[in-house]
């Protein structure tokens, strides 16, 4: 049994935030009913990465992994009967998850106003790049977008030498929609938790802008209390006491913003007689003097292997690490021992290995029973057998193009 | 009006620095009573950034870094070195749904209240440990940060401009931040299976694996393909145009994403059609991909000429993709999450009016939250120890002489 096994989800969306939120609740145990559009599917399918490089609807790496545990449906909900089929799912729901643009879901009649009063016990969590209200409410976003209206993109990467001629960048992948996901899915929680109070559901309003924005709370409080402003040019930001340093063999990436992190790093570098100066022996001057420390150590560093360095500085609890590729983690002793990362056999796709469990629940472990959906897979599993539907109508609702 | 969602419970919260805290602040602003366990001995480290040293000044109070990550708390102080403080830190666990912790190492293990001891104090106990590389595994005693996790799990290395060398990520606690937004999740879905069997469990929570866990696409492709990706910058596997370009301005950039054929067609009546938008290199979404240089510089002679915000305007109405770079202080001012009320104004005794970032969501039915300014050391001493433990004036008076309260 898992933590949410109780619940019972439908989830309209596409892409990665919607099905990042459910893929959060079915590997936890929700029941997850995924709603496609006939044909074509979740844009996701049409993605990647595929294997070999081979663009297959069932075969995308980005949705195998987001759509694990999930039933799938597929539904033409703009035609009459597919409309009424979804308001009969969202009748016998506890949460409906969708992340279309508010004029949108307006138009098709699926606003919270509406489905309220059909299942008022419904928690609606509509995930959108600006929110539900605001002069931006209709606005178009992606991750990139999102990433840069959010202040995110603008500090990264933190020192730039020419800003003429380095634009600021979004993060890797798709982490923004990601973020909107996890966040739809604590305040989808939430108002589960009320609704246990109240029996009354309610409307989640999450805007992934103030996500991403609010991953920059200190910054933004810096301006707001403290009047800085930040410029992207190098030197402008203390880095507080990290190095991301070149050895003979690739690189390593360390962390001293404490003294006894600094003391230990200094042994481990073999006390070197420059260390020994004024200028590194409190945390405020070493702050001040940080560059000058910077180039000594990244001197040092290039006579060292990336091994010897963090061995050495993890013998003596010195925040230290190679920086690593993807493989390079991936083949890590450190996540090998915590049995992260799983096998998923799917019927198209094959036996692949996905991303595990970030976090460990003693008593209902995260875990995928069932790989992520075909297009249409549960059609006859959730339109006859829960829903009533016959075969027939199956039928004739598939000529229709209806499901 | 309703009650918070989270109305009820509570926490004993040992958490500290940025990912632990950020946890229970989740939690906190949406109803649970959170009691950070702190000491004039060991007080949050973030009390202490920009505030000079660890010398107890009233700038422990103070600090903004502390501010941000602790609205909605309480604190009361209590000496852990002591057996006698572990034991009155247990009176209040007896009496919490939830402890949480994030220490560099089994800390709580070593005080005897590990999760198998605190079982036994109370037996539905949730307890969450976050670190930085989970509690089992050959680093559980290893201290992180959230940088060393984002180096070791591969985001430094798919960071930066096209193909460039590794890159530490501009934003340096953003897993911090994604790490303890699973946490809150899982402790929020542990607390669901409470109330539906009465059974508690322990939580463990690896950033490095929430980490790899948001590099789906970077992971797949190697485990399916054996590739190793690498810095890709603004662009996108898929998508052209899709950049960041130069606008008029002091450092004003304005990103653009078009993700079709019609969004194009759109994108070049928006811009009025200049001539090399019917060029052969453009035609279709395959080649504006392959030819995507010289299609970064063209976009950028038309951006050059207005402001990220003009820009944006121009292309949003045509159903574009597209969002200005928004600088620190142009998010603070933007008039979208202006008119959204995205920002708080706390008032804080000795900090006077902090205003600061609320959560990222608005619930329909549900009060805004609970964004009491964050807690000065031991300001909760007298509701903890007197209301919550009923303990008397004289006993806490000893137990200060005995510098357990401290």
């Amino acid at each position: 049994m898992g933590a949410l096994s109780s619940l019972k989800v439908v989830e309209w969306s596409e892409f990665i935030s919607g099905p990042y939120c459910g893929k959060l609740l079915a590997d936890l145990g929700a029941e997850v009913i995924k709603v496609e559009k006939p044909g074509c599917g979740d844009k996701t399918r049409s993605y990647g990465p595929f294997p070999q490089d081979m663009p297959h609807q069932e075969k995308s790496g980005l949705f195998l992994y987001l759509n694990t545990n999930k039933l799938g449906v597929s539904l033409n909900i703009r035609s009459v009967t597919g409309a009424e089929i979804f308001k009969e799912l969202l009748t016998e729901s506890d949460i409906l998850i969708e992340n279309h643009s508010p004029h949108e879901v307006e138009e098709l009649g699926f606003d919270y106003e509406t489905l309220k009063k059909l299942n008022p016990r419904l928690v609606m969590a509509s995930i959108t790049p600006f929110g539900q209200t605001g002069p931006y409410r209709d606005y178009k976003a992606c991750n990139l977008t999102s990433f840069h209206a959010s202040g995110l993109a603008y500090l990264n990467p933190p020192e730039v030498d020419d800003i003429e001629q380095e634009p600021p960048l979004r993060g890797p992948a798709h982490q923004g929609d990601l973020a909107a996901g996890l966040n739809a899915a604590i305040a989808t929680m939430s108002a589960i938790f009320s609704c246990h109070a109240t029996g009354l559901g309610q409307h989640v309003d999450l805007s992934e802008q103030e996500v991403l924005a609010s991953m920059i709370r200190r910054n933004l409080a810096g301006v707001t209390y403290e009047g800085i402003t930040m410029t992207r040019v190098k030197g402008s930001q203390s880095r507080g006491g990290s190095v991301m340093g070149h050895c003979k063999d690739g690189y390593f990436f360390m962390l001293c913003n404490t003294d006894k992190f600094w003391a230990n790093w200094v042994e481990v570098m073999g006390n070197p007689d420059w260390a020994a100066s004024e200028l590194f022996q409190t945390t405020i001057s070493r702050r001040e003097n940080w560059d000058a420390a910077k180039m000594m150590i990244e001197e040092w560093a290039r006579e060292q292997t990336v091994d010897e360095i963090v061995r050495a500085a993890q013998a003596k609890r010195v925040p230290c690490t190679p920086v690593n590729t993807v493989r390079e983690s991936a083949n890590s002793e450190l996540l090998a021992d915590r049995n992260y990362f799983i096998e998923v056999h799917h019927k198209e796709a094959g036996k692949l290995t996905y991303p595990g469990a970030p976090y460990k629940l003693s008593k209902t472990p995260w875990h995928v029973e069932r790989s992520a959906p075909l297009l249409g897979e549960h059609n006859e599993e959730v339109f006859c057998r829960r829903l009533g539907y016959t075969r027939q109508d199956l039928l004739i609702m598939r000529a229709e193009g209806v499901v | 009006m309703q009650k918070l969602p989270l109305e009820g419970i509570r926490i004993t919260d040992f958490c500290h620095v940025w990912a632990g805290p950020h946890v229970t602040q989740w939690l906190a602003v949406m109803g649970a009573e959170v009691i950070k366990i702190e000491s004039n001995l060991h007080p949050d480290l973030t009390r202490s950034f920009f505030a000079g040293d660890k010398t107890l000044t009233p700038g422990l109070n103070q600090s903004v870094d502390f501010a941000v990550l602790n609205y909605g708390k309480k604190c009361c102080t209590i000496n852990m070195t002591l057996p006698k403080g572990r034991e009155l830190a247990k009176e209040i666990m007896r009496v919490s749904d939830i402890v949480t912790e994030n220490f560099g190492g089994a800390v709580m293990d070593r005080w005897g209240l590990g999760y198998s001891d605190l079982q036994k104090l109370k037996p539905d106990i949730i307890m969450y440990s976050g670190s930085g590389f989970g509690r089992t595994g050959p680093y559980k005693e290893l201290p992180a940060y959230a940088p060393i996790v984002d180096a070791f799990a591969g985001l430094f290395s798919l960071n930066g401009c096209l193909g460039s060398e590794p890159c530490p990520f501009g934003v340096g606690g953003w897993t911090d931040l994604v790490a303890a937004q699973h946490g809150a999740f899982a402790i929020l879905a542990a607390l669901h299976h409470r109330s539906n069997t009465g059974e508690g469990q322990y939580i463990d929570l690896s950033m490095t694996e929430v980490a790899s866990s948001f590099l789906p696409d970077a992971i797949m492709d190697y485990t399916m393909n054996d590739r190793v990706q690498g810095a890709q910058g603004n662009r996108d596997n898929a998508m052209a145009p899709h950049g960041c370009y130069r606008c008029q301005g002091d450092d004003e950039w304005i990103a653009i994403a078009v993700s079709s054929d019609e969004e194009w067609k759109a994108f070049c009546d928006a811009i009025g059609n200049p001539e090399w938008t019917t060029d052969e290199r453009f035609r279709d979404g395959l080649n504006r991909w392959k030819n995507q240089e010289e299609l970064d510089r063209l976009i950028q002679e038309w951006t050059k000429t207005y402001s990220h915000h003009e820009a944006m305007e121009i292309l949003q109405r045509a159903g574009v993709m597209a969002g200005p770079s928004l600088k620190a202080e142009e998010v603070v001012q933007d008039s979208h999450l202006r008119e959204r009320e995205f920002f708080i104004d706390i008032e804080h005794p000795e900090m006077g009016t902090v205003r600061l970032a609320r959560l990222p969501w608005k619930l329909s039915d549900s009060p805004q939250g609970n964004y009491n300014h964050a807690p000065s050391l031991g300001e909760h001493n007298d509701y903890v120890f007197k209301e919550l433990l009923n303990m008397s004036d004289e006993k806490i008076a000893q137990l200060q002489e005995e510098q357990v309260i401290l």
